[in-house]
């Protein structure tokens, strides 16, 4: 791809934005409840002291006035400040952040290093017992609800086997200086073997959890292209070649047979960040998704706001990735 | 051997001992927490979560005891020289956790910054201003003394003191309101160790403590030396955390919970009468329930007591009024029998000899209970639909503070944790109040209301919120269900510590054994 069609693509992500902030900002104004009353909850106010609640948080203007200040400053960065944090959105977010992003990276490796091998064996050995196996397997991992897998897992792992914490990032005899935000990278930095398994525990659980529902779909994927790729005639020509059959498997068939996987693994990225709420909140995982629900319940509109943004940006970027990769693996796409 | 394979199965082999569950160290008490703190600043939230927390770090003028009576904390001594007078003297070497003495100056500062319009900074008032009541003015008067002076008698003034804790002048000015948000330093029995956003707060036990509470016993620095609270929002996964011995406490026990965790060997269950009283309001603007009769035959058609045995496990006490039993000015009241065909002869009085269809607003986490009162209701001719809705949206649609409102019941509750009427009291049934989800308008009572919010003298005080109670229990504006009880899971090696009516999660008397 050339750098100028890369700019155009680029370019197009803007009024995609303009757009993704208004709605996020009208779908939180226009939705029912007062962000101020939930504030003060059940405790005592004066209608006077109400005011000045409101009038501090900035809801005491107009929804048109209110808006367009959300525009001026969100093309600045500033996001404005959390109703219930009172500190800037931007270092809410950028804490819980990471935390998300190591949780999916390890999702979709955990789903990937999974989902490709199963997926190969089953087209390879097709209508065996393995491929049956996995053929169910991949519907109950689409199937089955995430809150209930990972209740399940830590009901067994945590509770009755002990051998796996029930929430968490890390040990609390562990303390890792932040320099990437991602336990992980932090612990092998700081050479800290210990905090790094310590880490690897903590993540496993959930990881798997959020990672199942795109194992399956991978899976599936990759075995029905393997499966028409198998059927190609310049597999049978290197196989009549003589080839050997695993460098036909893997240095012909494979190649090609992972680009659909490539792509679908881009897009559902995108949602293992969706995913990640309801994760986060079973297994106690610090990470953005837990905050973002908690903060739509709260209408703590700067917050949701910035994150629905945040979250478009991610979501459109991962496309635009795919698109790369695609015309890598295959460069007879031309974008 | 390809350069990747060795190198995953070399960090495979390096990671296997550091895989194994490190050691525990047993000094450490952890809490399995619903929610994390918003902030670490005193002034700066209206969450009783972030309070639960932030109390352990930071003292008051006033603390309650375990039988929730007010008692001096920095505060040596309180005196009330007049209605609309009080004054406090202050313990001298009380520390704060970075070793400065604390000094009346801070504790003027400190209620300044809540009650003065704009003290915050940058226009900010803060948001606890309102539970501060009607302050004038507070001054030192000599060196150790501060005088709280308000506008007019507002009796309540020292149980709320205990939800204010003491920050330190020179720090907040050297940090700012910004700086506060993510810093500390208290007076409390721990400092602030570690604050990982969203997993965990630990606090070091602060060692310079001064005690504490003089009346509440053991007085010294705390017992365990880190405590941490470890957010864990999920019910079944903060049970789980219990159960598999990696919290010490956790709060919001569910009632479904409470069989499996007394019958696990290492785990118990401990609860505290709640503060929140549960009630159905009727819409009195409505077509139904504007009538007495109509109302009176929902009252007779639910049987509290069975819901509380069978949906509450036992967990709740039931009530006749507003005020829960252990409030202020709370008193034993005509109790409203279940009698499902007395309620169908009143709805035939009320010309409804057929009976009558209503629908029952109620959030997603009370389905349960109200699917039970729905029944009852339903079985006494009041044909009931139970409609889950959020909470944000149904706070808006009944508490309409006098605005028209549509809707013919609400399951919903109303928290008092000050304990006195005055915060229960008002809001719920004073006409057109914030809270007030009946719509219930009754100018005797409004007048009792405001005269019992300003009288100085407690008995008389007390026998005013009686009357007010026999007003609503005979004009039936809310079915009043019961009080829950606040459930805690704690592990059997836990001593020295019980949860409290407040939900203050006092740590510094706890210990693991």
């Amino acid at each position: 791809m050339s750098l100028s069609r890369l700019l155009e693509r680029l370019l197009q992500l803007i009024p995609v934005l303009l757009g993704v902030s208004a709605i996020a900002f009208l779908m939180m104004a226009l939705t029912p409840g007062d962000p101020v009353q939930i504030i003060i909850g059940d405790q005592s106010i004066t209608p006077e002291q109400e005011a000045e609640l409101r009038r501090g948080l900035g809801l005491d203007r107009s929804l048109l006035e209110r808006f367009f200040i959300f525009l001026r400053n969100a093309l600045q960065f500033d996001f404005g400040t959390s109703y219930y944090h009172r500190r800037p959105v931007s270092d809410v977010i950028a804490e819980r952040l990471p935390a998300t992003i190591e949780l999916s990276l390890v999702a979709l490796i955990v789903a990937l290093v999974t989902a490709i091998p199963l997926g190969v064996l089953a087209a390879i050995r097709k209508n065996s017992i393995l491929d049956r196996l996995a053929t169910v397997g991949s519907l109950l991992g689409v199937s089955l609800p995430g809150f209930w897998f990972g209740l399940l897992l830590i009901m067994l792992f945590a509770v009755q086997l002990q051998i796996l914490p029930v929430s968490g990032r890390i040990g609390y005899s562990s303390e890792v200086p932040t320099i990437t935000g991602f336990l992980l990278i932090d612990t092998l930095l700081h050479r800290d073997l210990a905090a790094f398994g310590d880490a690897l525990r903590h993540i496993l659980l959930p990881a798997i959890t959020l990672g199942l529902p795109m194992t399956a779909i991978l899976m599936r994927v990759t075995r029905a292209s393997m499966l028409e790729v198998l059927r190609q005639d310049y597999v049978t020509f290197a196989d009549a070649k003589g080839l050997s059959r695993r460098r036909v498997l893997f240095r012909h068939a494979l190649k090609n047979a992972l680009i659909p996987t490539v792509s679908v693994a881009a897009i559902e990225t995108g949602s293992l960040l969706g995913g990640n709420m309801i994760v986060e909140a079973v297994f106690g995982w610090p990470g953005l998704g837990r905050l973002v629900v908690e903060s739509i319940f709260l209408r703590n509109y700067p917050l949701v706001q910035a994150a629905v943004l945040l979250y478009a940006v991610t979501y459109v970027l991962l496309n635009f990735v795919a698109d790369i990769l695609y015309t890598v693996l295959n460069p007879r796409v031309k974008l | 051997m390809n350069a990747l394979p060795r190198l995953l199965l070399a960090t495979a082999l390096a990671t296997c001992p550091a895989l194994m569950p490190a050691a525990v160290v047993a000094e450490d008490l952890i809490v399995g927490f619903t929610l994390d703190a918003d902030t670490l600043d005193p002034a700066n939230h209206r969450k009783r979560e972030t309070e639960t927390v932030i109390r352990n770090i930071y003292d008051g003028l006033l603390t309650r005891d375990p039988d929730m009576r007010v008692v001096p904390e920095i505060a040596e001594a309180m005196t009330q020289v007049s209605p609309t007078v009080y004054d406090f003297k202050i313990r001298s070497g009380i520390k704060f956790h970075d070793g400065t003495e604390m000094t009346a100056e801070d504790v003027k500062f400190t209620l300044d910054r809540v009650t003065v319009e704009g003290a915050m900074g940058d226009g900010q008032t803060s948001p606890r201003q309102g539970l501060m009541g009607p302050v004038a003015s507070v001054e030192i008067v000599d060196g150790d003394t501060v005088r709280i002076t308000l506008k007019e008698p507002w009796p309540i003034l020292p149980a709320m003191l205990p939800n204010q804790q003491i920050v330190s002048k020179a720090f907040v000015e050297a940090n700012g309101t910004a700086g506060m948000a993510t810093m500390s330093n208290g007076t409390g029995p721990f400092k602030l160790g570690e604050w990982r956003k969203g997993d965990a707060i630990i606090l070091q036990r602060f060692d310079d403590y001064y005690g504490g509470a003089p009346d509440i016993a053991p007085v010294g620095a705390a017992c365990v030396e880190r405590v941490i609270f470890k957010i864990i929002p999920e019910s079944a996964s903060r049970v789980a955390a219990l159960l598999a011995g990696d919290v010490h406490i956790i709060n919001e026990l569910p009632t479904f919970s409470i069989a499996q965790v007394k019958a696990n060997a290492g785990t118990d269950v401990m609860t505290v009468n709640g503060t929140r009283s549960f009630f159905l309001a009727m819409n009195l603007q409505g077509e139904v329930f504007d009538d007495l009769k109509v109302r009176q035959a929902a009252a007779h058609a639910i049987d509290k007591d069975l819901i509380i045995d069978r949906i509450l496990d036992g967990t709740a006490a039931r009530i006749e009024g507003i005020l829960s039993p252990d409030a202020f000015g709370s008193s034993e009241l005509p109790a409203v029998s279940y009698d499902p065909e007395k309620a169908k002869a009143l709805l035939a009085e009320a010309g409804y000899p057929d009976g009558i269809s209503i629908t029952m607003d109620t959030e997603g986490a009370f389905k349960d209970t109200a699917e039970a009162i729905a029944s009852m209701l339903t079985n006494a001719g009041i044909r009931t639909t139970v409609a889950v809705g959020e909470s944000a949206q149904l706070t808006e649609k009944w508490r309409t503070a006098g605005k028209p409102k549509s809707g013919d019941m609400y399951f919903s509750s109303w928290g008092n944790g000050s304990l006195d009427p005055f915060d229960i009291f008002t809001p719920t049934h004073k006409t057109n109040d914030r809270g007030n989800s009946a719509g219930y308008a009754n100018p005797a009572l409004d007048a009792l209301l405001d005269q019992a919010a300003v009288e100085m003298d407690a008995e008389k005080r007390a026998g005013m919120y009686r009357e007010a109670e026999l007003m609503i229990n005979a004009d039936q504006p809310y079915v009043y269900l019961w009080v829950p009880q606040d459930i805690y899971g704690v592990s059997k090696k836990l001593s020295g510590w019980a949860p409290s009516a407040d939900s203050r999660i006092n740590l510094h008397d706890a210990c693991i054994n």
